[in-house]
């Protein structure tokens, strides 16, 4: 409705931020501008370090002691922010510009109720009478879909589950009407379900207050569904600047090229498409290369990019990279070099029939939890695995997905013996597994290891790589003692890193490498079974495709089986053979991977699909949205687990009685996919599918 | 058609303290007309135009080019402003007729929308052409025609009923009374994907009733 005639809300133009350190200043952000209208969203997407949260420091001046605007300018509805002491700068920005961050818990005093908190905002800025603060509180976590918002507001902030958190944040930075709305990672902390419910907020928001919105992820697949316009950052400096469709489809980068295709996008399959890692790492900005940042990493550079920074340029109108060679890349005329992807002939297939290697049947385990009476009172138990039955065969591997809190961890944790089960029977080649690792032989300790999420937690920070590395070795005798520092080294290098990583300490090694090294850890005895545990999930995207290769080449060359737990569903697809869809300790759903993602569905595996970011703006998902939380493993809902939350519910008769009294039956789809659910598998096949996919092959 | 769907939110404000020189150049150059001055958490103390920062000329007409710069660099926006007791408002739920009428009688280009005292929007006299043009359904291509009838009950519900009785969708429909015409109206219609020709012969059928215009658009 508006005519462009509006001045931009923000507009920043040329900016270039520092750090003054004791080595000199560090230029962290160098050179960037872009521009936000009213009512539009507009994201900044890029790796961890590159300076996409220190620009959004420098928008509200909140640099720390030793940060500085060296350069540019920042115009907030065409008046600057730079050169201004803060006194000035809070009158002239007033509160019309509001912050949230990744992490709500951090903006929420865990000493004060929500409702004190918010009103607290209107009371002490505006001069409201408590009363009328109130009111206004409860009227805009209504506009932010909390439930029961009266009650919400006399809440404690860690009595909220964190999509909780993060709306009542959203709220309270909504409460000033702000013209600009800063989100930092709002939704990174969060579940995919929860996460997608906030992004719908988020955009329905914009609309409804007509709030500029800048926002900054790693997540290609979160900017792809709530932006308009996309500006990609690598190391300080903005690469590429254009709207989601172009940057997406048409990137003019090779970085975001790069990035691009090295994240699987849902429906990928391993079998016939291979992730393109980006090679090396984000330069530190201390220690930039001369010529183009980004020409140690990319697959085309040429003398001239050693040579010349290239200027940020309008390839095509309403388009931007920072190339001198954006045309070809544009143009499709450049492909990505083929070094770093892993030939994978050969890795075994599903359907080979191979053994069992593990059989789980019936497993339970349940941590014992504190009577709520004083003395005596029944025991109570948190069910955090129920009944579960699962299977991994020879060379294969087993996904196991699901929200947090749904017994992801402890599944594996059982079958590796750091949890002991409450009952069920579980086999690992035969051998009976279901004792603590303490009680077993070293053979089987051998046989069974484990990829951590966090690599930084698990390597011990006083040992060299090559002697945590070679410590499995020694001690399951897997190569003679004399030749363990050759192993060593083998290991090193088929993780792709060099002799010269033999002597580092884990402080010195990046996110990736840490993991490569843990990775090599958990190979070392050859063993027939590694469990993952969310290995990439803490990686940056470019690292994640070259950790996922290794993986499969391990696999390819070992015939390793694996298991892998990951709540990413693009990323599981891609790596697994058998999935698992996990809710609240119970599998719900069982099956080859491509069964998974195509109905029937179970209801729940539907709607983790259809909340699932995508970074393609061409695909469509279905809109199926769960309501409230998981609920409480303490208190499971009777019968179906999941009928709290179900939306399929209505197409049982009485609006699904049956899903509260009685526990669904297993359907089979197939023989090896079975589903967890009291609706029949014909109304479960005629439901549509959740993402629709232009016909068009990407990246095989 | 309420002014909180046609006002323009987060309109740019300038603080109390500002320079008259600072905000000259401001309008100027983002193309402002009007500037709501406000103090803190955005409550309304203030207008500024562009007649407001017109300095009167009987009193510069004693002041020398020096005492001229000197006079206006002293001078900032709360010593100029239409101070916010004689600023005319609206509210978000005012009808957009409304806000018309007080801005047409009061002889002025723009009302500051409030929520108690606190400015959440703007709107002027653009924004009212704007939702003119827009019930007009300007942008939408269509026969458009003026039709003169007598002012009696009925007459309207006739002439769109020879329209909907061909199967025509009716883009945008307003009445008038007709000028200097006493007891007869004017009505304007637009109809969508329809010929010229058409739309004539249909209308010139309706009994009682007289085309005046017929244009498409």
């Amino acid at each position: 409705m508006q005519q462009p005639r509006d001045i931009p809300v923000l507009s920043v133009e040329n900016l270039a931020i520092s750090y003054e350190t004791r080595r000199g200043d560090v230029r962290a952000v160098r050179d960037v501008s872009f521009e936000i209208q009213r009512g539009e969203a507009h994201s900044i997407v890029g790796e961890s370090g590159c300076g996409k949260s220190t620009v959004a420091f420098g928008i509200v001046n909140f640099l720390g002691r030793n940060g500085k605007i060296v350069g540019g300018r920042i115009l907030f509805q065409g008046r600057d922010l730079v050169g201004h002491s803060q006194e000035e700068l809070r009158k002239l920005r007033g509160d019309r510009i509001a912050m949230v961050y990744q992490d709500p818990m951090q903006a929420l005093n865990p000493s004060m109720r929500i409702g004190d908190q918010m009103a607290e905002v209107l009371i002490v800025h505006r001069g409201m009478s408590k009363e009328d603060a109130r009111d206004r509180c409860i009227h805009m976590l209504e506009q932010v879909h909390m439930p029961d918002p009266a009650n919400v507001m006399r809440r404690y902030p860690h009595q909220l589950s964190g999509g909780q958190q993060q709306r009542v944040v959203i709220a309270m930075a909504l409460l000033n009407d702000p013209a600009l709305l800063i989100m930092d990672e709002p939704t990174t902390a969060l579940d995919v379900t929860v996460e997608a419910t906030v992004l719908d907020l988020v955009a329905e928001l914009q609309t409804k207050f007509d709030t500029a919105i800048m926002y900054i992820s790693h997540n290609l697949g979160v900017v792809a569904r709530v932006s308009d316009n996309v500006g990609v950052m690598y190391a300080g400096e903005l690469v590429e600047r254009a709207t989601v469709a172009n940057v997406y489809l048409r990137p003019g980068h090779p970085y975001t090229l790069g990035l691009m295709h090295c994240v699987p996008r849902l429906g990928m399959d391993k079998a016939d498409s291979f992730l393109y890692p980006i090679r090396g790492r984000v330069p530190s900005p201390s220690n930039l290369p001369p010529g183009c940042v980004f020409e140690p990493r990319c697959d085309f550079g040429r003398p001239i990019c050693r040579q010349k920074c290239p200027e940020l340029r309008e390839v095509e109108p309403a388009h931007w990279a920072r190339c001198h060679f954006a045309e070809q890349v544009l143009a499709g005329e450049l492909e990505l070099s083929p070094d770093l992807v892993p030939d994978l002939e050969g890795l075994a297939r599903r359907g080979d029939g191979a053994e069992t290697v593990l059989s789980v049947e019936h497993a339970r385990t349940y941590y014992e939890a504190p009577s709520k009476q004083l003395i005596g009172g029944e025991k109570q138990y948190v069910k955090a695995v129920d009944d579960v039955s699962v299977a991994a065969r020879k060379g294969q591997t087993l996904g196991i997905v699901g929200e947090s809190g749904c017994g992801k961890s402890t599944l594996v944790k059982t079958v590796i013996g750091l949890e002991t089960p409450t009952g069920g029977d579980l086999e690992f080649m035969g051998m009976d597994i279901s004792m603590p690792v303490s009680k077993r032989d070293l053979d089987l300790i051998k046989d069974m290891q484990m990829v951590f999420q966090n690599p930084d937690s698990t390597l011990n920070p006083s040992f060299s790589v090559g002697s945590q590395i070679g410590r499995p070795l020694r001690r399951f005798k897997t190569v003679p003692r004399n030749q363990v520092r050759a192993e060593v080294i083998r290991l090193l290098s088929m993780m792709r890193l060099g002799e010269n990583y033999y002597d580092r300490l884990p402080r010195q090694l990046s996110g990736g490498e840490k993991q490569r090294v843990g990775i090599a850890r958990a190979i070392a005895g050859r063993p027939e079974l590694v469990l993952c545990d969310e290995p990439v999930s803490a990686l940056d995207v470019s690292v994640q495709a070259a950790v996922l290769n290794l993986l499969l080449e391990v696999q390819k060359e070992m015939g390793t089986t694996m298991a892998f737990i990951a709540h990413d569903l693009s990323v599981v697809r891609f790596f697994c053979d058998t999935i698992a869809v996990m809710y609240l300790g119970q599998i719900v759903e069982f099956g080859p991977a491509e069964a998974i993602y195509a109905p029937p569905y179970h209801p729940y595996t539907e709607a983790l699909l259809s909340a699932v970011p995508i970074p393609d703006p061409r695909m469509e998902q279905k809109h199926i949205r769960l309501s409230g939380a998981v609920p409480s493993a303490l208190n499971p809902p009777s019968g179906c687990r999941f009928h709290t939350r179900c939306p399929r519910r209505h197409l049982l008769p009485d609006g699904g009685k049956i899903c509260e009294l009685e526990v669904p039956p297993w359907r089979h789809a197939t023989d090896e996919h079975r589903i967890f659910c009291h609706i029949p598998l014909e109304d479960l096949r005629k439901m549509d599918k959740v993402v629709t996919i232009e016909e068009e092959t990407h990246a095989g | 058609m309420l002014v909180k769907d046609y006002m323009t939110r987060h309109p740019s404000m300038a603080e109390p303290s500002m320079s008259v020189v600072d905000a000259q150049r401001y309008m100027w150059e983002n193309g402002i007309r009007h500037l709501p001055v406000v103090g803190d958490g955005k409550r309304l103390v203030g207008l500024v135009t562009r007649q407001t920062l017109l300095v009167d000329p009987g009193r510069l007409g004693s002041l020398d080019v020096w005492e001229i710069s000197r006079y206006l660099s002293g001078l900032a926006l709360k010593d100029v402003m239409i101070k916010a007791r004689d600023v005319i408002t609206a509210e978000q739920d005012t009808a957009i007729e409304e806000a018309a009428r007080v801005m047409v009688e009061n002889r002025i280009g723009c009302l500051p929308v409030v929520e108690e005292d606190i400015v959440i929007g703007i709107i002027s006299d653009t924004d009212l052409l704007t939702q003119l043009m827009e019930m007009m359904a300007t942008r939408v291509p269509g026969v458009r025609v003026t039709i003169r009838m007598p002012d009696v009950k009925g007459e309207l519900g006739k002439l769109v009923g020879a329209i909907s009785a061909q199967g025509w969708g009716i883009l945008a429909c307003g009445g008038v009374p007709a000028p200097k015409q006493p007891e007869t109206w004017e009505a304007v219609v637009k109809i969508r994907d329809v010929p010229r020709d058409d739309v004539v012969a249909v209308l010139a059928q309706v009994e009682g009733q007289e085309i005046v215009d017929v244009r498409e658009i």
